[in-house]
C-alpha cells in the first residue's frame, strides 16, 4: 500500500517577549516577522510596538498577521492603535482596520457614536458598517441618528444598506426624511426605497 | 431568521427548509426556556450564553459520511496533486490533511478515494493525517467501524474491497487501511497544536470557521496559512468563502471545484 504513516518532528521555540518582537519587527525577515506579529498579541504591552510597526510593513501577510494581532488584543488600547489606519490614504489600511475591528465586536462599540461622527466622511461611512456588530436595536438608533444630519450620500447609502437588514418600522419615517433631502440622487432613493421595502415586508 | 443564519454562517435556507429551520428552532427555543419566538430572537440577536454559537451548531450538525461533496476529491486527483507534483523533490511524500474529521470518514475517504481514482497512487509516498479536537470521535476514527449509513455513497465492489462486515450493517475498515492514517488531536485556533504538524499539500477544512467567531476565524486561517506548503491547497466547505476570512490566500477555480491556495513564495511574501 502506497499510503504511509509517520510522525514529524516537533518544533520547538522560545517564547517571545517584547523586545524579541520588536527585533524582529525592526531588522527581521518576511517570515522572522510574520512569526512575531502572530505571537505578539500574548505578550503585555505589545499593541503600540504592533501599530508602529503597522505603519512601516510593507508585506501584506505581514500586516494581516499584525492586525490580527491587534484584534486579539482586544483591549481599548488596541482599538486606539488600529482607529487611524481609517484614516489611512492606502485601501489596504483602511480595510486591514476595519476587519480587525469588526473582530472586536463589544470593545469597539463605545468608540463608534464618535466615529459616526467624525469629520472625516470615509471614517463614517467605515464606522457604519461596524454598527452592523451592535444589537438591532441599538444600530439602528445610531444609523438613524446619523440618517437625520448626514451631508454625504455614500455615508447615507452605507447606513441605509445596514438598516435594511436591521432596522424595524421605527426606521421608516428617517428614511423618507432622508428621501426628501437627496431627491436628486437617484443612486440612494433606490437604496432607501428597497431597504424600506424590505423593513415593511 | 434565515437571513440571520446567512449572515452569521453564510448557510442559505430558503422556503423549502421551513420545516428544518423550524425544528432547530423550537429545540433551541426548548433549550433556552424561551416562551415565544420574540422572546428567543431577541435572546439570540444579544447572543446571550452564546446562544448564537449553539443556534449554528443546532444547523450544522456533524453529520458526515464517505464521498461527502466528492467533487472536491475529484478536483484533488483531477487537478491538484497534478499540480503540487510539479513542485515536489524526488521521494517527497504527498501529505493530505483532514481537519477536522470528525469520525474518520473523511480521510479514509480521501484514502480510498486515491487508491481508486488515481492512477500515480503506488508511485509516491503519500501521507493522510486526520485530526480534531475531540479525542471522543478520534478514538472511533482509529476503531474504524462505521454503520450502514456511513457507507451510502460508496459502491458495493468499493465496501467489498475496503471494509470487513463486523455484524448487521456494520463494517470495519480493513487494518492495512486504518493503519495508513494518522489521527491525532489539533485545535485549529492554537498555533502551538497546529504547528507541530507541518506542512501539507492540501488540507481539506469543511464546515468548521463557520463555528467561530472573526477574531478566532482570522487566528484559524492564518494556522492553516503556516500548516500549507506554498502553493498548497485548501478545500473548505461548499458554504464557506475564505475571501470573506483572511486575504492570504488566492481563489482557484478548477473544473470540479473553487479551492484555496497559499500563493508560492515572492507572490504574497
Amino acid at each position: 500500500m502506497p499510503l504511509i504513516r509517520k510522525t514529524p518532528d516537533p518544533l520547538s521555540a522560545a517564547p517571545p517577549d517584547l523586545a524579541s518582537v520588536a527585533t524582529a519587527f525592526a531588522h527581521g525577515t518576511p517570515e522572522e516577522r510574520w512569526v512575531a506579529a502572530r505571537s505578539a498579541h500574548d505578550i503585555p504591552g505589545s499593541a503600540r510596538i504592533l501599530a508602529e510597526a503597522l505603519i512601516r510593513e510593507r508585506n501584506p501577510r505581514v500586516r494581516e498577521a499584525m492586525f490580527t494581532s491587534l484584534a486579539c488584543i482586544a483591549t481599548a488600547e488596541s482599538v486606539e492603535m488600529i482607529l487611524p489606519f481609517l484614516r489611512s490614504d492606502e485601501a489596504h489600511f483602511r480595510t486591514g482596520a476595519l476587519d480587525a475591528l469588526r473582530a472586536m465586536k463589544g470593545t469597539v462599540s463605545p468608540y463608534l457614536p464618535q466615529l459616526l461622527e467624525d469629520g472625516d466622511a470615509d471614517v463614517r461611512l467605515l464606522a457604519c458598517e461596524l454598527v452592523r456588530n451592535l444589537p438591532d436595536d441599538e444600530a439602528a438608533r445610531l444609523l438613524c441618528a446619523l440618517l437625520e444630519a448626514e451631508r454625504e450620500p455614500n455615508v447615507c447609502a452605507a447606513a441605509v444598506e445596514v438598516l435594511a437588514e436591521i432596522g424595524s418600522a421605527d426606521a421608516l419615517q428617517v428614511l423618507a426624511r432622508c428621501e426628501e433631502r437627496f431627491s436628486s440622487t437617484p443612486f440612494l432613493l433606490f437604496s432607501i426605497k428597497v431597504a424600506a421595502d424590505r423593513i415593511r415586508s | 431568521m434565515s437571513e440571520f443564519l446567512y449572515r452569521r454562517t453564510g448557510m442559505v435556507f430558503t422556503e423549502a427548509k421551513r420545516f428544518y429551520v423550524e425544528r432547530r428552532v423550537v429545540e433551541r427555543m426548548n433549550a433556552t426556556a424561551s416562551g415565544s419566538f420574540a422572546s428567543y430572537f431577541a435572546w439570540l440577536r444579544s447572543d446571550a450564553q452564546g446562544e448564537v454559537e449553539h443556534f449554528v451548531n443546532a444547523f450544522t450538525v456533524n453529520e458526515t459520511y464517505f464521498y461527502r461533496e466528492d467533487y472536491q476529491l475529484s478536483c484533488l486527483t483531477n487537478e491538484l496533486l497534478a499540480e503540487r507534483l510539479r513542485v515536489k523533490k524526488p521521494g517527497e511524500a504527498i501529505r493530505i490533511w483532514s481537519v477536522p474529521c470528525s469520525t474518520g470518514e473523511e480521510p479514509y475517504s480521501i484514502a480510498i478515494w486515491l487508491l481508486e481514482n488515481w492512477p500515480k497512487v503506488d508511485e509516491y509516498e503519500i501521507e493522510i493525517v486526520g485530526s480534531d479536537i475531540d479525542t471522543g470521535v478520534l478514538e472511533q476514527a482509529r476503531g474504524g467501524v462505521y454503520g450502514k449509513r456511513a457507507l451510502m455513497r460508496l459502491l458495493p465492489p468499493v465496501i467489498e474491497k475496503y471494509f470487513a462486515p463486523v455484524q448487521d450493517e456494520t463494517w470495519k475498515i480493513l487494518d492495512d487501511l486504518r493503519q495508513s492514517v494518522r489521527f491525532t488531536r489539533v485545535n485549529i485556533v492554537d498555533p502551538e497544536e497546529t504547528r507541530p504538524h507541518g506542512q501539507f499539500d492540501v488540507i481539506f477544512c469543511r464546515n468548521v470557521l463557520i463555528y467561530f467567531d472573526d477574531a478566532s476565524r482570522r487566528i484559524a486561517a492564518e494556522n492553516l496559512y503556516e500548516n500549507l506548503a506554498p502553493g498548497g491547497f485548501i478545500c473548505l466547505g461548499h458554504t464557506e468563502s475564505m475571501s470573506r476570512i483572511s486575504p492570504l490566500f488566492e481563489v482557484r477555480r478548477f473544473a470540479d471545484a473553487i479551492v484555496y491556495q497559499r500563493p508560492v513564495e515572492g507572490v504574497n511574501g
